[in-house]
């Protein structure tokens, strides 16, 4: 089974896009970032959520959003992006050694992948290829945008 | 021979203020031991005064600030913390320590969120003691500086009306006296209702000594005087935790 869980800040403001590139747009514009998380399993969906919640969410500056389509409307563009499959995604490693030190935890993990999104507000859909130059590394991280519909 | 009381500092992957933490606290008058947290076990804190958790980066931040320190601190000792608190302990938590204190329940309701700067802020800050007969707070002045270096430093709660609340109660031990994060009602530090448990992200233990202020304009306090504000948080912290068990 496959489940996707999508975190955002409540009291985070949409920051500068500018903030995010070496050269400013020609316009105005605002993002704002969120972390999603896509997950395999087999057992206790109430398990697993139960673990989403008490690990990955906080509830007092944070909500939760599940399911493929994006957590945030009225975007742009969204540019998801995450470390490619092989590169060491210390994040992701964190969380499964804390999963493998739970005694009973209802179901099993059998995969997680880990993407941040982030959703431009403002601003033109071609200017995405500027955000991928400026944030993402081809290195270590692939990536997709998903343009407004 | 005089027994001097015990103090531990539990270190994570990424705590990285463990040793200067502990030099102010041994300075003070504390016999200190650094516990890491793969060593950590309930009975670690047995005959302990004083558990800090230190400053850092523990796990990298991943997730949010403290999450991941809270996670394993739990399933390595449990309610471990919350005895030790109930029997009479105390606990401090600075920066990232603040920041696990409050994921681990142990400090009123409360997360440490991005500066609304959205910048990691390294700077001199002025707080007001407003709990001046906190164990911790009970000889430094009403207002004095510590500095903060942190990203993650804007205290808020699901509700602003239930920070607001913590000025009335006494829960906001500590507050910048200007906006400087975006933390609701400008609060630094929190204490719990016990007075025993205490957090705040400035960091006293880079101002043991006066001459540790490194903004050259400063004209504060007394030339003479050798120790600075930091100093006198865990000197209050020493004498509290000697009067408790004289």
């Amino acid at each position: 089974m496959r489940e996707i869980f999508e975190i955002s800040d409540r009291y985070i403001e949409p920051g500068d896009a500018n903030g995010l590139l070496y050269e400013p747009l020609d316009g105005g514009a605002t993002y704002r970032a969120t972390r999603r998380y896509e997950i395999e399993f087999e057992g206790d969906k109430k398990a697993l959520e139960t673990f989403i919640e008490k690990t990955l969410l906080d509830p007092i500056s944070q909500e939760m959003h599940e399911g493929e389509d994006p957590a945030l409307s009225d975007f742009t563009f969204v540019l998801e992006y995450g470390m490619k499959p092989g590169a060491l995604d210390l994040e992701k490693e964190a969380i499964l050694t804390y999963y493998k030190g739970i005694e009973e935890p209802g179901f099993e993990l059998k995969e997680l992948k880990i993407r941040q999104r982030v959703y431009l507000f403002g601003g033109k859909g071609d200017d995405s290829d500027r955000f991928i130059r400026d944030i993402c590394n081809a290195a270590i991280h692939n990536w997709s945008v998903i343009q407004a519909g | 021979m005089e027994e001097r009381p015990c103090a531990v500092l539990l270190k994570f992957p990424g705590t990285n203020c463990d040793s200067e933490t502990a030099r102010a606290l041994e300075t003070v008058g504390f016999v200190t031991e650094v516990i890491p947290i793969s060593a950590l076990k309930p009975e670690s804190l047995v005959g302990v005064s004083l558990v800090v958790l230190s400053g850092g980066f523990s796990y990298g931040d991943y997730v949010m600030a403290g999450r991941l320190a809270k996670l394993v601190t739990e399933q390595k000792i449990g309610e471990t913390l919350k005895e030790f608190r109930d029997n009479g302990g105390y606990l401090l938590g600075i920066c990232n320590g603040f920041q696990i204190l409050t994921q681990l329940g142990l400090l009123p309701e409360g997360s440490l969120v991005e500066n609304t700067s959205g910048r990691y802020q390294c700077q001199w800050v002025t707080l007001e003691n407003r709990a001046p007969d906190s164990p911790f707070l009970s000889q430094l002045p009403e207002s004095f500086e510590f500095p903060i270096a942190h990203a993650e430093g804007r205290l808020v709660t699901s509700e602003a009306s239930i920070a607001a609340g913590y000025r009335e109660s006494g829960a906001a031990a500590l507050t910048y006296t200007e906006d400087v994060n975006g933390s609701f009602e400008q609060i630094a530090g929190l204490q719990d209702e016990s007075g025993r448990v205490f957090g705040l992200m400035p960091h006293p233990e880079r101002f043991l000594r006066r001459r540790d202020h490194y903004d050259p304009d400063w004209s504060g306090g007394n030339e003479d005087e050798e120790w600075g504000s930091g100093y006198y948080l865990f000197r209050s912290l020493f004498e509290s935790v000697t009067s408790d068990e004289e």
